[in-house]
């Protein structure tokens, strides 16, 4: 993923170009916003079932999604057609990012790292922390 | 982009039955439609979950949330993911469950005021002005249900000229049995109307008689007569036979209305038409509530024993006012639904 927020060559192959107006969607998941960006972040290196989903976020954002909130961001991030389910034998169903799901978390991600930095440099000039 | 899964769960080899029928059963919260697309890797997260940390209370209640939302949204009351058409037409289905509710709490009122006012000179002007708004809201409503009728009916018409009808058959049937059982009825009870030998007040003038009459005998069922059993007796069998007859025919026509309204494929041109309709019926319903409220009020002053507000009275207006909100929210999700779905509520 480059930085204008367009999916890698790798990624984006065969998946259709995300329209503009779609990055900017992950903010229109109201409620559902803050486990969305975490099941897209988590699904941003491959396909995850739910389970496997949990673990992951457990992991690299310390918290813990409660199932039936997991399922309902899934299924709110699948109606957007950020994810998409990919076909399993196993009942456990995988999902994976989709094109329009790559482009929505970078938009959200860069916006949340403008915060995070000018947070940071105020809190290191007035406050001596960070 | 691989398709393998990261991180399996607990062998299945190691799930018990318990977890399993736990998972099931925490999976009925959810409505039909949710656990056929989700319920089996739903109910595998479940057990998986089950397996690690145990059953737990607090995620017992994130399921049954989240499952309550899901059947919210199914009515079209909540914004949980839904095919946007399907969230369009559930919305629809909801608003014209909300107003007929509300349209049997309107009857009872309306047709007590209209009984009244043949029989009694109103003790103040409140009462009568009361009565003008909410027979002007009721009014407004009745012409509202036809314009709201025609775009489904036209439709409903056209699928079964086009041999698509089949699925419209069995609800079409209940509409039209409920409504022949209603008319019918409540035109054969209409003539023994207690206003029919009433006084020629002056205010008699504000209900047609015929109109009011039917009201009566449509909403005669709605009685606190249901408990007290031995005065119940002494009604006639035939008009007993109605109060039995007359809500389930009103139940049959409510019935297949909505489920004709999850059925019929609306174009978005008669989709957008029955939402303004609904924001017009939800002004209507508010005005309709006003006006009970001011009786409620001008009542409570003192007025004749026919105007008085009973319980039955005081129930209508608590079905009123949810039906006035639950309008609202299901015209405001429909109308949302309906604009995300690229070919509005028409069926795909």
């Amino acid at each position: 993923m480059n930085q204008a927020g367009e999916p890698s060559a790798d990624r984006s192959a065969g998946q259709p170009r995300p329209r503009a107006d779609q990055a900017g969607a992950l903010e229109t998941l109201g409620r559902s916003s803050g486990p969305a960006s975490l099941i897209l972040s988590s699904l941003a290196d491959g396909a995850k079932h739910g389970y496997a989903l949990t673990k992951d976020i457990e992991v690299f954002a310390g918290v813990r999604l409660a199932p039936g909130t997991l399922y309902e961001a899934l299924s709110r991030l699948e109606a957007q057609g950020m994810i998409e389910a990919v076909e399993s034998h196993d009942r456990r169903r995988p999902y994976r990012l989709t094109a329009t799901g790559a482009a929505a978390l970078s938009t959200y991600l860069e916006a949340q790292r403008k915060v995070a930095e000018v947070g940071l440099r105020r809190l290191a000039g007035s406050w001596a922390l960070a | 982009m691989t398709a393998t899964t990261a991180g399996p769960g607990p062998d299945d080899t190691d799930l018990s039955a318990a977890d399993a029928a736990r998972a099931l059963r925490l999976l009925r919260w959810y409505p039909r439609g949710w656990r056929a697309r989700h319920g089996d890797e739903f109910a595998e997260l479940l057990i998986a979950e089950f397996a690690e940390h145990g059953p737990s209370r607090r995620r017992a209640l994130n399921v049954a949330a989240t499952g309550l939302r899901a059947r919210l949204a199914g009515a079209g009351l909540a914004g949980h993911p839904l095919d946007p058409a399907a969230a369009a037409r559930a919305g629809l289905a909801t608003l014209a469950s909300c107003v007929a509710a509300a349209g049997l709490a309107r009857g009872v009122m309306w047709a007590q005021l209209a009984i009244g006012l043949q029989w009694s000179v109103p003790g103040d002007d409140q009462l009568t002005q009361a009565m003008d708004l909410m027979s002007a809201a009721l009014l407004v409503l009745a012409v509202l249900a036809v314009l709201a009728a025609a775009p489904v009916a036209w439709s409903a018409g056209a699928a079964a000229a086009g041999g698509r009808g089949r699925r419209l058959r069995w609800p079409a049937a209940l509409v039209g049995t409920g409504a022949l059982v209603l008319v019918a009825g409540g035109r054969h009870f209409a003539n023994g109307w207690p206003g029919t030998g009433g006084h020629l007040l002056v205010h008699q003038g504000l209900v047609p008689g015929g109109v009011a009459a039917f009201g009566w005998a449509a909403t005669m069922w709605i009685t606190s007569y249901w408990a007290h059993p031995a005065a119940l007796a002494v009604f006639p069998p035939v008009q007993l036979a109605w109060m039995v007859l007359c809500p389930a025919a009103t139940g049959c026509l409510v019935t297949g209305t909505v489920q004709v309204l999850r059925r019929v494929e609306l174009s978005p041109r008669a989709f957008r038409c029955e939402i303004w309709v609904a924001h017009l019926a939800w002004a209507a319903l508010a005005c309709f509530l006003g006006g009970a409220l001011c009786w409620l009020f001008a009542a409570d002053g003192g007025s004749a024993p026919l105007f008085r507000v009973g319980a039955i009275d005081r129930a209508g207006l608590v079905v009123l006012a949810l039906a006035v909100v639950a309008v609202a929210a299901a015209a405001r999700r429909a109308s949302a639904a309906a604009r995300s779905s690229p070919a509005g509520a028409a069926r795909r």
